[in-house]
């Protein structure tokens, strides 16, 4: 985990968020004002973890820490896929960009591109996945998953 | 020559629709059991004892959602339509209403499903992930000898089903359900004299040898059709009645401070099993479908739960 006091602070998280991930602390590290945290390495979330990362976000939204609603960026599928079980986090936070499963019906990949989140915001505000390329054979890509479960979370 | 003896259980299909009442018929008629069909509630009601298991179209089951309370061996809710899976609301209220049994995916899979489950309650024979997975699929266990080693089982399945030509994607929910799996079994499962479950504030990192009654045990096999984990504890206290309800997405999460170790691991899996003995065995077996893209199976995934005699 890397803090870059910005302005924005900008916090970039690797590796698992699990029982022992500890990312209270990390408030306290923060200058006043805006905080963008990237997650795109992120590689593992487990219950736990998850009620830890939902506790940050809500810590760093208390108005005594001065920090806005904070800003998302390369949200990793792992995160993706639990937030969005969260009727919670609905409404809470702004994610500018995230990983998304995609799955190639001409040659099968499977994929996990990075989606802009605010070029396409009324297309995932209605639940309608962007377009990818496939890697391979450059057909449209789709998304692996049901868009009402997966994009719910941008759903006004 | 004389035929070998069947069982003398009595199966009953409740459908309205014609086609679908054969396709039902013909698939749980692989059992020998005698087959009562009926297309509505009146009839159901009539041939329902307590020995019947009862195959119920989703849509009937939910015009009287507490029809599972009646006497029977076991009610089971399947898609209304042969190649449609249940829709992902109707499986949240059957769960709402604390059915045990709901098959949400459509043909083939609701055939392989419903006869498995049909099997295991006529046999009474409810443990064990290899009644899922075709029989020359090898099966491969890890038996934790301490606490600390829920890491350490996790990464090695997470590894073992990438390097047989699964997606990481696959890898990746098999990571999240057998760490919130084995989380169950090693703090949330352990029981007191009392009733109290005693480790469920235990630090989460800390060592601790499990004793032979304390062990939890890691199957997992795949067939190229599923990917079934099975994680075992020898507690037997996980109490399948209650969790239905906690499973449903409507009522899932709302906030992450509730319990949310059984509703992620079933929100990631394609049908998720629990087999309880009570004071003696729980057993869960979450499967993955790895035949189909996700979006052409059932949203929310099937549930049963058995109650039976440890193995």
């Amino acid at each position: 985990m890397t803090v870059v006091a910005g302005p924005p602070a900008r916090i970039t998280l690797v590796g698992r968020i699990d029982d022992s991930a500890g990312l209270g602390p990390i408030i306290a590290t923060l200058p006043p004002g805006p905080v963008v945290i990237d997650t795109a390495g992120v590689t593992f979330v487990n219950s736990i973890g998850m009620r830890d990362w939902i506790r940050f976000l809500r810590a760093l939204r208390e108005p005594t820490h001065d920090h806005g609603i904070p800003t998302l960026e390369n949200v990793a599928d792992v995160l993706m896929t639990q937030m969005n079980l969260l009727a919670e986090v609905r409404g809470t936070l702004r994610i500018a960009s995230f990983h998304a499963q995609y799955v190639c019906n001409t040659c099968g990949r499977e994929d996990i591109p990075v989606i802009d989140a605010i070029a396409h915001a009324a297309q995932l505000a209605d639940l309608i996945a962007p377009p990818s390329p496939c890697p391979e054979c450059r057909s449209a890509m789709e998304l692996a998953d049901f868009p009402e479960r997966y994009l719910s979370i941008f759903r006004p | 020559m004389q035929p070998q003896a069947t069982s003398r259980e009595k199966l009953v299909v409740a459908h309205p629709d014609r086609k679908a009442q054969r396709a039902l018929q013909r698939l749980v008629g692989a059992t020998l059991c005698p087959v009562e069909v009926v297309a509505d509630l009146d009839a159901l009601k009539r041939s329902v004892d307590a020995t019947t298991i009862v195959v119920i179209d989703g849509a009937l089951a939910l015009s009287q959602a507490a029809l599972h309370e009646l006497p029977a061996q076991a009610w089971i809710a399947v898609p209304g339509e042969g190649s449609q899976a249940m829709d992902g609301g109707m499986v949240d209220q059957l769960l709402v209403a604390g059915w045990q049994h709901i098959v949400a995916h459509p043909m083939p899979i609701l055939a392989e499903e419903l006869l498995a489950t049909v099997q295991k309650l006529i046999r009474a024979d409810a443990f064990g992930l290899e009644k899922y997975v075709a029989w020359g699929a090898e099966v491969r266990s890890y038996v934790l000898a301490d606490a600390r080693e829920r890491d350490t089982a996790v990464a090695a399945l997470a590894r073992d089903v990438v390097s047989v030509g699964l997606p990481e994607r696959v890898g990746s929910l098999v990571s999240v359900i057998a760490d919130e799996l084995i989380a169950n079994a090693l703090y949330a499962a352990p029981v007191d004299a009392k009733g109290a479950r005693f480790r469920s504030a235990e630090p989460r990192d800390a060592a601790r040898p499990l004793a032979a009654h304390e062990g939890v045990t890691v199957r997992w096999a795949t067939d190229a059709r599923y990917l079934a984990i099975e994680v075992r504890d020898r507690w037997g206290t996980l109490a399948p009645a209650t969790i239905s309800g906690r499973l449903a997405s409507s009522a899932k999460l709302a906030t992450a401070d509730a319990g949310m170790g059984l509703p992620l691991a079933y929100a990631c899996c394609n049908q998720f099993v629990i087999n309880v003995a009570p004071r003696a065995m729980t057993e869960v077996i979450a499967l993955l479908d790895v035949r189909y893209k996700p979006t052409e199976l059932g949203r929310s995934a099937s549930f049963h739960t058995f109650v039976g005699t440890a193995p």
